[in-house]
């Protein structure tokens, strides 16, 4: 049983449920219990204890700006070189969807070009305007921004489907002397976008977003 | 927000009423579902790993392929690090997780304590996000899709085990319910 809980319907000040950080209390990351803001770890699994999660805007924006310095070589390199009969044929994220295009397989480039160029630059974009939109964004549309995050936490490993396909070209079209693919160098700065922009979306805590509204209220 | 989840009843969820996210939801057959779940989740793994996964046949030839290769023939090529990143995303962290999860579960369905209950808790929900398996899924789709028109490809026992593999991996995480979780172990730590 939790301790510290108070029903929806219960509330004490009669002005609509309450919030635990009005009470003094955090809920930790981990496991969600509710405990006294002033302690430093979570009387129940032991993991750090936190109001809010610890810088999270700077954090997040540090880590949004890594990205979107990894996507650059991710663009421009090739992701695979296509070794048909000793001749090398590079080619790039853009131009693996160009060539989809170009052979009539219209549904697969999509979901590349879904995968791979839609999912993690809306989702950098994305994460720039929740951080923006913490201390500028207008109260009223708290909760669509909310739903806004959970989409950003949700597509985000989902970028990597490109990285997966090539290594399992590379391990599927082995065919000394006619046909062999190797992984190109933007595969490892892809999944640096994935995994840095994963991280930041981690880091970033929607209830500042919330605070804000509450603040604006008083 | 602050809310009450220890009322739930078999089959009831909760949401959060500002946001609209879910919260938890109670089921009481939760940790005999995760065991069945995770260990035939283990088996198929271990299936998908030692049979061949798919092969190619273009002009007379043949290339096989089996899981792990996806990984090795990246090491071969000179790129370590998206070796490393390939095989854990979709293998050591996914088997890591179940055997966790499966362990946790076991001890709370015997309703037995360990020391390591806590730290093993932690783990898993650090871990979980970073498992990867209906994604590599998915990308195998697309590359058979990819290279189909221009040979042969066959699928091999591996393919269908991996495939059942990433259903129950998704069922398994989706049916251990983090609140209700940590109740549990909570609760078995005041015995």
């Amino acid at each position: 049983m939790n301790e510290i809980s108070a029903d929806t319907s219960t509330d004490m000040s009669g002005e609509g449920p309450m919030t635990a950080a009005s009470q003094g209390l955090a809920s930790c990351h981990v496991c969600l219990k509710l405990a006294d803001a002033e302690q430093h770890l979570c009387p129940r699994c032991g993991a750090a204890l936190h109001l809010r999660k610890a810088n999270s805007i700077e954090r997040t924006l540090a880590l949004l700006f890594t990205a979107c310095v990894l996507y650059i070589p991710a663009n421009v390199l090739p992701i695979m070189v296509t070794d048909q009969l000793g001749q090398p044929t590079p080619s790039t994220i853009i131009g693996g969807v160009v060539l989809l295009l170009d052979m009539g397989s219209v549904a697969i480039a999509a979901v590349i070009f879904f995968a791979s160029v839609m999912i993690p630059s809306s989702k950098i974009a994305m994460m720039f305007y929740l951080c923006w939109s913490v201390r500028n964004g207008p109260p009223e549309t708290v909760r669509q921004r909310t739903v806004l995050y959970r989409i950003t936490e949700f597509i985000g490993k989902w970028s990597m489907i490109d990285v997966f396909v090539v290594a399992i070209l590379v391990a599927l079209i082995n065919l000394t002397n006619l046909i062999v693919i190797h992984p190109g160098a933007a595969t490892i700065a892809f999944a640096g976008v994935v995994m840095v922009s994963m991280v930041a979306a981690e880091s970033f805590d929607p209830r500042l977003m919330w605070d804000q509204r509450e603040n604006n209220d008083e | 927000m602050v809310f009450d989840i220890a009322i739930l009843q078999d089959g009831e969820s909760a949401n959060c009423s500002r946001c609209g996210h879910f919260l938890s939801s109670y089921r009481a057959d939760e940790t005999s579902r995760v065991i069945a779940y995770t260990s035939s989740a283990l088996i198929l793994l271990v299936l998908a790993c030692s049979y061949p996964f798919m092969s190619f046949q273009a002009s007379g030839l043949e290339s096989l392929m089996t899981l792990p290769q996806t990984a090795l023939n990246l090491l071969h090529d000179g790129m370590p690090a998206l070796a490393f990143l390939v095989a854990t995303f979709i293998i050591f962290l996914p088997a890591l997780v179940l055997v966790l999860i499966l362990a946790l579960n076991i001890a709370l369905h015997t309703e037995r304590h360990y020391h390591w209950l806590r730290p093993v808790g932690r783990l898993i929900y650090t871990l979980q996000g970073w498992c990867m398996v209906e994604v590599f899924f998915i990308g195998v789709l697309v590359s058979l899709v990819k290279i189909g028109h221009m040979a042969t490809v066959v699928m091999g026992l591996s393919f269908w085990a991996y495939a059942l593999f990433s259903l129950l991996f998704v069922l398994t995480l989706s049916g251990l319910d983090r609140a209700q979780c940590w109740q549990r172990i909570e609760t078995l730590s005041h015995e």
